[in-house]
């Protein structure tokens, strides 16, 4: 059964959420985020996905999606292994942050070993616009492991 | 024989009167229409968009003819004189939905490169990697400014009832100073220095600024410019040698992504109103790809990223193989974001959708 130490599923996530409230005082300097990701796991039987929408400083909705077509539109797409998953979520609980090359931007930019796409490019975009308050999500990792 | 001017004296006049009891108040019920005014401040606190409801969201296809600084929405008397600067009078020539929202973003995504950049995690770095992040940043230091200098070139022209657009613009201006300001720091602050300048990115930045209106301006800019920038960034963040650096791209990608999206929507809402200026649109967009084509096979350009992708000039020709995917990345998004604004340029890009094979394996 799922619970919040257990990657992927809408229990780690709504840990993660429950983090960004608690620090919402680090989150407001960066700004409100307002956008959609979903949370795609590769792997050759199966494709798990998790949609996050966030909105002002903190997470309005987790949940598990069957299929991409149940995403809002205007999503964007994380999609990796779970060994790329587990290596970055290790690393940040390991760092309390990622090392130089563990940030979602490092992870993504040569579209492997994790690629991020979308059905439109400025929701895409949504990702570079948002990075640092996703980044600081991500890093919520090292505190849900630590309680 | 009065001491004042007459303006004084009628002003002196006017004092008296109300010393007296006689106040006009007239300005109370000027604008009943814009009176009453109920605002619901969001979650995130009080926005822009919060408050332009109803008689305030009212934004005119053809901006006040008044041609006056009066806000949007007030009542404007008869003889407020016109200040004959504003000739971006009609809303298709600036307009973007997300204007307000993004200056909302903009406000409150504010940094600034004196607090909120690790400069102390700054590391001696080898020789041939400091000197290619300082031309990284001499090169982004150059370049930067110019979407500060186009917007501030046409601000003064565009209709005080497009105030979202002006308002985010300034923001704009704002985020590219600091562009500029947080790569000279960083080219200067650990015991390098500015390199060379880019003959190559002159030729780009001449024609944002000497566009001849503010559409094809803005085309050039936000979308093909900046939108190459931004996957710029991105990769200054992927090659940061220090936590520095990669603050610093993080930052400024956010930044840009901004930019780009206004000039996505402001295209989208322009050619949606007039489709017959597609034409010009891909014409000044032939000029901007052969000018970045040219500026990618400049050596301060390309090499000192091929050393960082690489980790050092000793590996240069493994990391100029390794930078090839960035390219056909740029362009892929670039053709992306310009068919969301209603463009279709796949068939008529001038340049390669993809760096030929070069011949060196990554």
């Amino acid at each position: 059964m799922a619970d919040s130490t257990t990657f992927p599923s809408e229990e780690w996530f709504g840990a993660l959420a429950d983090v960004m409230s608690e620090q919402r005082g680090l989150f407001e300097p960066l700004g409100a985020i307002d956008c959609t990701m979903v949370v795609q796991l590769e792997e050759p039987e199966d494709q798990e996905l998790i949609e996050v929408k966030f909105k002002s400083y903190g997470v309005d909705s987790v949940r598990s999606l069957k299929s991409i077509e149940e995403a809002a539109p205007e999503h964007f797409t994380i999609t990796a292994t779970l060994e790329t998953w587990r290596e970055m979520i290790d690393n940040i609980i390991l760092n309390g942050r990622p090392d130089l090359e563990h940030t979602l931007n490092f992870l993504t930019f040569p579209d492997e070993p994790m690629i991020v796409d979308g059905p439109d490019q400025l929701h895409i975009d949504a990702f570079f616009r948002y990075n640092q308050s996703l980044q600081l999500f991500f890093n919520g990792a090292a505190k849900v492991a630590s309680e | 024989m009065t001491k004042y001017s007459e303006t004084v004296e009628k002003g002196i006049d006017g004092m008296r009167q109300m010393a007296m009891g006689n106040f006009d108040l007239g300005w109370m019920d000027s604008n009943p229409e814009g009176w009453g005014q109920e605002v619901e401040r969001s979650a995130d606190g009080l926005r822009i968009t919060d408050i332009e409801k109803g008689h305030y969201a009212k934004v005119p296809e053809h901006g006040s003819s008044h041609g006056s600084m009066a806000p949007r929405g007030c009542f404007v008397p008869e003889e407020t004189p016109g200040l004959d600067q504003y000739f971006l009078n009609e809303m298709s020539e600036v307009w973007a939905e997300n204007a307000g929202a993004l200056y909302d973003e903009a406000v409150v995504r504010q940094w600034n490169s004196v607090t909120d950049i690790p400069w102390d995690k700054l590391e001696k770095l080898p020789d041939d990697i400091e000197k290619s992040v300082c031309q990284m940043c001499t090169g982004l230091t150059e370049v930067e400014f110019v979407a500060g200098d186009m917007p501030a070139q046409w601000l003064h022209r565009i209709n005080h009832d497009f105030h979202e657009v002006k308002l985010f613009l300034a923001t704009q201006i704002m985020d590219e100073a600091r562009h500029l300001d947080v790569f000279r720091k960083r080219a200067l602050a650990n015991g390098g220095g500015l390199l060379s300048a880019s003959p190559g990115n002159e030729e780009l930045l001449g024609a944002i600024l000497t566009a001849n209106d503010y559409t094809t301006a803005s085309a050039l800019m936000h979308i093909f410019g900046e939108g190459f920038v931004l996957t710029l960034f991105r990769q200054g963040e992927f090659l940061a040698p220090t936590e520095v650096e990669k603050t610093i791209f993080r930052m400024c990608m956010q930044d840009e992504a901004r930019h780009v999206a206004y000039g996505v929507k402001h295209l989208q809402y322009l050619l949606e109103r007039h489709p017959e200026r597609e034409k010009e649109i891909h014409k000044i967009l032939d000029l901007g790809e052969q000018a970045i084509f040219s500026l990618t096979i400049e050596p301060q350009t390309s090499e000192p990223r091929a050393i960082l992708a690489g980790g050092g000039i000793e590996n240069i020709e493994l990391g100029m193989a390794r930078m090839a995917f960035i390219y056909q990345k740029q362009v892929k998004e670039y053709l992306s974001r310009l068919k969301i604004a209603g463009l279709d340029r796949e068939s008529r890009v001038t340049i390669p959708l993809e760096i030929p094979d070069l011949g060196i394996a990554a």
